[in-house]
């Protein structure tokens, strides 16, 4: 009874604070009075210097009676000069016509994008966007012209996902510029773009992304409702979004993708997947990830076919390794001798014998060596970076070894998992996977290869369990969907990968009837050409 | 409440992880890695285990932090017990690790004990134990202790044990008197009732006391070699005969082992005269019952090039080649009949007559099994064909001698 009361009292006081919300904030109004607007925004901005705040005469009164309010640094100033204040200062309006705010709003301001604005949260929104204000004395209302500008990073390769074959752009910190570059690449009307603002304090753009038709509806209607329940007070970069809308908080393993490159953005969102763009940071998250989706990389579709199937199988090993390689060399060190043909036993026993710590000691220390040592180089400037290497291939390559700390062969150990863990081409798994091995250690010091298989089970069992955005996680292998495996593992060719993953997309069809290349019939082609070779000889 | 499930979780996986321990943990440095196990019997008539222990350090030559190849690759302990088990129990108060034997690949046993008691009461405890391997080479000591072929240092292969193994699988290959028997082949054989079980000896020369130092290894000719011996004969799991030479080929033969070998023919009155290289033969067995009495037929097919002549023959002549072939027929067959007479004068089947007699006519096996190798195996006819083909002469047709 008492349990349900209070839950009753709590739901009385969430409705009562939503209510006390609503009530805090009305929108005020805007006072005719120019001075009184100037003054009301610097005392907002408190005075800041970069607030520019540019008083003009238009109409035929003595004292200035337009302001054009931005800010400096987010704006196009070259813009605000030739088109705003400029332009306004090159119009007389014959005195008697109509009021100057409309003068304004159709003769004067010769920008694409100018609204009305009529409350002050509206303004100060679209002024810290980087828009202008121009104030009106005696209008209620203002105007904002879309200024938005200055410096900007311009688009460059992308550094973290870097290809052999495939488009050098990559995003940029300006979401402007990431929509655009998404939309060159899908000229269609159906990629639709809907915003949003996120963040109490900072009020960053958020922008959802899909093609209408092909996203299932349910889908982007959960990351919309996702998206707007957060309450936060700000959000720095795609990262923040992440935590909050994904579905299983507690994984190492990541449930939405994220990704420098437009190209691979295109790709998802053919596929019925929505991209989330967040402004100020160049990774778009997409939604909803699946495992095998990390395995992949866009360069396996710009090249053939069978190569890249070679080449996922390889990452799903590296994957494996990474996790396991160490497990495996403590448990076959440790309980499993017999599984290691002689003679590599005696090199390993050789080896050991020099070692005073047991083989899961060993690999702690060099495994924790060697996370000190990436962790390190990471952070550290380009021109310490090298020094880094060195010591780092001196301690751990070689003095470890001279003074007995470690044998050989957990050198070599460590070294594979290194690479194979840098070797997987979503950093984010790479990460998790880094995490994981450290427990597969501690399971095989424990049961052998009893505790591998253990937590193989383990992390299967958990895999099967995830989910992004309703999405089973290890779809489309389990559940099993055969009419998608086609992009798994295997990639086949163009021709034979005919529709969309099922669960996420409507519309499933992407590949015509025999659209498999073929030579043309006969031979014809090639021999006219040779008749004709030899006709010219003669 | 999920709070209360998750610590539930928490606790039940650590207190695992502590409480279990690490059961049955071993590290690489407590283990002594047994190479090869021989067995004698002393005065007392208690077993003598003699166990060929690596040293790693010793073996892999070049190793940072290894020592170098300064010490002899292997150390020798012994244990005596009135068993195996107990034998090898009794060791642990000489080392300081424990036995491991899931690398041991080599039995040897005495010839003393081979020939005294039944080759299964070894063979129990080594199929019993889980960590021995039952791919495990058996090999009889010849002609010395089992502890003396065990203790010689070898200079190739720097575990001898290795050393033995692989000279017995290779000969076995390309010469074939010799055969590589494993502890489940052994077991196999001893328990089937119409086979019996014929095992490789192993011999040493010199003076083992100089065997057994580094200096062994460090000459150009070692002072003590260990080499294959003789094609040791069992009967009901005992040693009864040793056999050398063709007729153990004869026995590899029909054991149908037999890979390659060479084999010397006489030509015109000259023995050895050629010399046939055999490169694969393949021999079936069947048996069936011909008048009450059993009856076994032998086919050979063997295939191979001349390698060597020494008498002057016109190998371009097709006709001589088919009497060639003749000649090899005969030979093949000579060494076939001496091998099957000396194992029915032990009166022990070890070619496994009586299995292919089972196979065929099983009710009347069932009559003579009993006495199969006392009565009836003796008195088997057996009619043998060989076919031998010359594939090719080696890269020159004739003779120097015949061109003159």
């Amino acid at each position: 009874m008492s349990l349900f009361s209070l839950s009753k009292k709590i739901k009385k006081l969430k409705q009562l604070k939503k209510q006390a919300q609503q009530n805090q904030q009305p929108s005020k109004a805007i006072p005719s009075s120019l001075l009184d607007q100037i003054n009301s925004i610097k005392e907002k901005t408190g005075n800041s210097i970069d607030v520019v705040i540019r008083k003009l005469q238009l109409g035929d009164s003595k004292g200035p009676d337009t302001a054009v309010v931005f800010v400096e640094g987010i704006s196009d100033s070259k813009a605000i000069n030739d088109f705003l204040i400029e332009s306004i200062m090159n119009n007389h309006p014959s005195p008697n016509s109509r009021p100057i705010y409309d003068i304004l709003f159709e003769k004067v301001v010769a920008l694409g994008d100018v609204k009305e604005i009529k409350d002050w949260d509206n303004l100060y929104l679209s002024l810290m966007s980087g828009e202008s204000i121009i104030l009106v004395d005696g209008e209620k209302r203002a105007l904002s012209a879309s200024t938005r500008g200055g410096e900007q990073r311009s688009i460059e390769e992308p550094g973290s996902q870097v290809t052999v074959r495939g488009p050098r752009d990559g995003f940029t910190e300006s979401i402007r510029t990431n929509t655009a570059l998404i939309r060159r690449r899908i000229q269609n009307p159906d990629l639709w773009l809907e915003n949003m603002k996120i963040g109490s304090v900072t009020k960053t753009d958020v922008s959802i992304m899909y093609i209408k038709g092909i996203a299932k509806d349910e889908i982007v209607e959960e990351v919309r409702n996702r998206l707007k329940r957060i309450e936060i007070d700000s959000i720095l970069e795609s990262g923040y979004i992440e935590q909050l809308i994904e579905d299983q908080a507690f994984t190492t393993f990541p449930t939405l993708y994220h990704t420098e490159r437009p190209d691979m953005v295109a790709g998802n969102l053919l596929e019925g997947r929505v991209a989330i763009i967040v402004n100020g940071t160049p990774f778009v998250l997409i939604a909803p990830a699946v495992f095998i989706q990390f395995f992949q990389s866009v360069e396996d579709y710009y090249g053939r076919a069978d190569i890249a199937t070679a080449l996922r199988f390889l990452r799903i090993l590296i994957f494996f390794i990474s996790i396991i390689a160490p497990a495996a060399y403590i448990a076959v060190t440790t309980f499993h001798q017999e599984m290691i043909p002689t003679q590599l036993l005696v090199a390993i026993a050789a080896q050991r014998e020099a070692v005073p710590f047991p083989a899961l000691v060993e690999a702690l220390i060099m495994e924790v060596a060697f996370e000190i040592l990436r962790e390190a180089g990471i952070r550290m400037p380009r021109a310490v970076g090298s020094a880094i290497s060195i010591v780092g291939a001196l301690v751990i390559g070689q003095a470890a070894v001279q003074a007995g700390i470690v044998s050989p062969a957990m050198v070599i150990i460590v070294a594979i998992t290194a690479i194979a863990n840098f070797a997987t081409p979503a950093f984010a798994v790479a990460i998790s996977a880094r995490l994981i091995r450290f427990g597969f250690m501690f399971a095989a010091a424990t049961f052998g290869f009893y505790g591998i298989i253990l937590g193989v089970i383990i992390l299967a069992v958990h895999l099967c369990s995830l989910r992004s955005f309703g999405v089973p996680y290890l779809t489309p292998i389990a559940p099993l969907i055969p009419a998608n495996l086609g992009d798994t593992i295997v990639r086949l060719p163009m021709w034979a990968q005919k529709k969309r993953p099922r669960l996420f997309s409507n519309k499933e069809t992407r590949v015509g009837d025999n659209q498999k290349p073929q030579p043309p019939e006969g031979r014809g082609m090639v021999n006219d050409t040779l008749e004709k070779g030899d006709q010219d000889e003669q | 409440m999920n709070n209360k499930r998750i610590l539930f979780i928490l606790v039940f996986f650590v207190s695992t992880l502590l409480l279990s321990g690490c059961w049955s943990k071993k590290e690489l440095t407590d283990l002594a890695i047994v190479a090869a196990l021989g067995i004698d019997k002393n005065e007392q008539g208690r077993y003598v285990g003699t166990m060929q222990i690596i040293n790693p350090g010793n073996v892999t030559s070049g190793m940072q932090g290894g020592g170098g190849s300064q010490g002899p690759p292997i150390s020798i302990v012994t244990g005596s017990g009135d068993s195996i088990v107990e034998l090898s129990r009794s060791t642990s108060r000489k080392l300081s690790r424990r036995l491991y034997y899931a690398h041991t690949n080599l039995i040897v046993i005495s010839e003393e004990i081979a020939k005294e008691e039944s080759i299964s009461t070894i063979l129990d405890p080594l199929e019993r134990d889980a960590q021995f391997r039952s791919t495990a080479i058996i090999v009889i000591a010849q002609g010395s202790k089992a502890s003396d072929i065990v203790k010689v240092l070898t200079a190739i292969d720097k575990i001898p044990s290795n050393k033995v193994i692989k000279t017995l699988k290779i000969t076995e290959k390309i010469w074939g008197e010799n055969i590589a028997v494993s502890i489940q082949d052994a077991i196999k054989m001893i328990v089937s009732p119409g086979k019996e079980l014929a095992v490789s000896g192993f011999r040493v020369n010199g003076d083992v006391d100089k065997g057994i130092t580094m200096e062994n290894t460090q000459q150009t000719e070692p002072a003590s070699l260990l080499f294959a011996g003789s094609l040791g004969i069992f009967k009901n799991g005992k040693l009864i005969q040793w056999v050398d030479g063709e007729t153990a080929r004869g026995s590899v033969f029909l054991l149908d082992k037999l890979n390659a070998s060479a084999i010397g023919v006489e030509w015109e009155g000259k023995d050895e005269a050629i010399s046939y290289e055999l490169i694969r033969q393949k021999t079936k067995v069947s048996a069936k019952m011909e008048k009450g009495k059993p009856r076994v037929s032998i086919e050979v097919q063997a295939e191979g090039n001349i390698g060597e002549t020494k008498v002057p023959i016109d190998l371009n002549n097709p006709h001589l080649l088919l009497k060639l072939e003749k000649e090899i027929e005969k030979e093949i067959k000579k060494e076939i009949t001496m091998a099957i007479k000396i194992a029915q004068k032990s009166k022990s089947d070890i070619f496994g007559f009586g299995e292919a007699l089972h196979r065929t006519n099983p009710k009347e096996w069932g009559k003579m099994a009993s006495k199969w190798n006392d009565v009836y195996f003796p008195e088997v006819k057996t009619d043998i064909v060989v076919d031998a083909f010359i594939r090719r002469t080696g890269l020159r047709n004739n003779p120097h001698q015949v061109n003159q």
